[in-house]
């Protein structure tokens, strides 16, 4: 984790409240924080702040990104699904300084993050009070709509994240 | 007299839920009503159906309410959005919850939504019956046009169908094509690219390690087929009228087309037909797509029957 230290201290300071989402694939810290809903609004409300970092040498992945967000903690649910996307992830959660990891893994289900791709699906109608739900199927690296059976791709999940 | 547990209270949502002795055995069942036309009649006296179609349609509506009314059941719902609360914007969660305040004994539903049954199954524990959602399926339809091959086969297994024309958004064939993967049939789908199965059928079948041919022309494999599935390639779903107009002759199924198939070759159609099957087809022995929508009564007998516990 040398690397990972020499690239913190070069570009941010450590933190004391928050999450570090690390072994990013190179460039896709921009991914990982539209997934997350890591965005202006939400930051501003919780008065949190993002930092990436990209390209920094890892011995595991040659190149990586790294999220750091102060004074917010990532939902576990929403580190699963970002798992779908990068499997390679790791989150450590922050409190006062002292730092736990979490492991994320694929779920078997996901109830409302994500929106069905097909316009048609129930699960898109307006004023319908229906939560989007999908089933991994793991082995083929796909998500399927518990309503309309289409098929979304593990890497075509952020493209239909709700944020 | 067959009983009914398994099915009892039981949805009807997707033709991938029934098993090969569930077709068999309601297919036993239709046979059974189809020699003693009359010995369903009143069996489910005080029951109410809930037909409640936010598409428009005549023979699945009719059929339906033939079959709900000759088992004795009172019938309540509507045939189309016309005229119904949901022009009003009523939602499908709020009519469902109505009508089973009303005291409906079982759904039957259309509607223009991929998942609506499902939905619709979740919103209440009376058993749902899909009468077809959106481009996603139509599951009794599939049981009706299983039985018609059978009937006119005397068997399933080991016949050669093809489905031609929009595979991807007529939900006929994709039900069709759940429930022939439960018999040993060699599938081939005959569409333009645009419009050939949708990935979550083909991934569905190859899961359970059927392979369906994929085709782009009827002339390629007419030949060898024993059942022909017509289905209408609607303008709207082809972006470029050119288009539309190339493919549009090469999946008409007329006298010319059926040259070189089998004397034996049976044409079926979901119905209602429009250029795509010419009536010249009607005088001949291909023609099976009346005697298959005829089956639709007794089979949706069957399955209000089974779904409702009935005696059968």
């Amino acid at each position: 984790m040398t690397e990972e230290r020499e690239g913190e201290h070069l570009l941010v300071s450590r933190i004391e409240d928050g999450t570090v989402i690390d072994h990013i694939p190179d460039w896709k810290a921009e991914t990982v924080t539209r997934v997350l809903g890591l965005d202006r609004k939400a930051m501003m409300k919780a008065n949190a702040s993002v930092a990436m970092l990209q390209n920094v040498a890892s011995r595991q992945l040659g190149r990586k990104d790294i999220v750091k967000v102060d004074r917010w903690h990532v939902k576990e649910g929403d580190a699963d699904i970002l798992c779908l996307v990068f499997p390679s992830i790791t989150v450590n959660y922050i409190t006062n300084g002292s730092v736990a990891k979490y492991s994320p893994s694929v779920p078997d289900l996901i109830h409302g993050r994500i929106r069905c791709p097909e316009l048609s699906c129930i699960s898109n109608a307006e004023r319908e009070p229906v939560t989007s739900e999908f089933v991994t199927l793991k082995a083929d690296r796909m998500l399927q709509c518990a309503y309309c059976d289409t098929l979304l791709g593990f890497d075509s999940v952020p493209e239909h994240v709700r944020t | 007299m067959m009983g009914s547990s398994g099915f009892t209270g039981r949805d009807v949502i997707s033709a991938r839920d029934f098993s090969r002795v569930d077709f068999e055995r309601i297919f036993k069942l239709v046979d059974g009503l189809e020699a003693a036309p009359g010995s369903m009649d009143g069996v489910l006296g005080g029951k109410l159906a809930a037909l409640l179609f936010f598409e428009p349609s005549t023979r699945t509506y009719s059929s339906f309410q033939i079959a709900a009314e000759r088992l004795g059941m009172k019938v309540t719902g509507f045939a189309g959005p016309t005229g119904s609360s949901v022009t009003k914007g009523e939602t499908l969660h709020d009519t469902v919850r109505m009508f089973e305040g009303y005291g409906a004994d079982v759904f039957i539903i259309r509607h223009p939504k991929m998942g609506a049954a499902r939905f619709a199954a979740e919103i209440t524990d009376t058993p749902v019956v899909s009468a077809g959602d959106g481009s996603r399926e139509h599951p009794t339809q599939a049981m009706l046009d299983l039985h018609a091959i059978r009937k006119a086969f005397g068997k399933v297994d080991g016949l050669k169908v093809g489905m031609l024309g929009d595979l991807r958004y007529g939900r006929t064939s994709s039900s069709l094509a759940y429930a022939l993967s439960n018999f040993d049939v060699e599938m081939t789908f005959i569409a333009p690219d645009s419009l050939q199965m949708r990935s979550e059928v083909s991934h569905f079948l190859s899961r359970r390690g059927v392979k369906p041919k994929v085709e782009t022309a009827l002339k390629n494999v007419v030949g060898s087929l024993d059942v022909l599935y017509v289905t209408r390639i609607q303008k709207e779903r082809i972006p470029d009228p050119t288009e539309f107009e190339k493919v549009k002759g090469l999946y008409e199924v007329n006298l010319e087309t059926l040259r070189d198939a089998k004397p034996t070759l049976k044409v079926m159609h979901p119905l209602p037909r429009v250029d795509e099957l010419s009536t010249e087809v009607d005088e001949t022995d291909h023609a099976h797509y009346f005697v298959q929508a005829a089956g639709g009564l007794p089979l949706r007998m069957v399955i209000l029957n089974l779904v409702l516990g009935g005696a059968s």
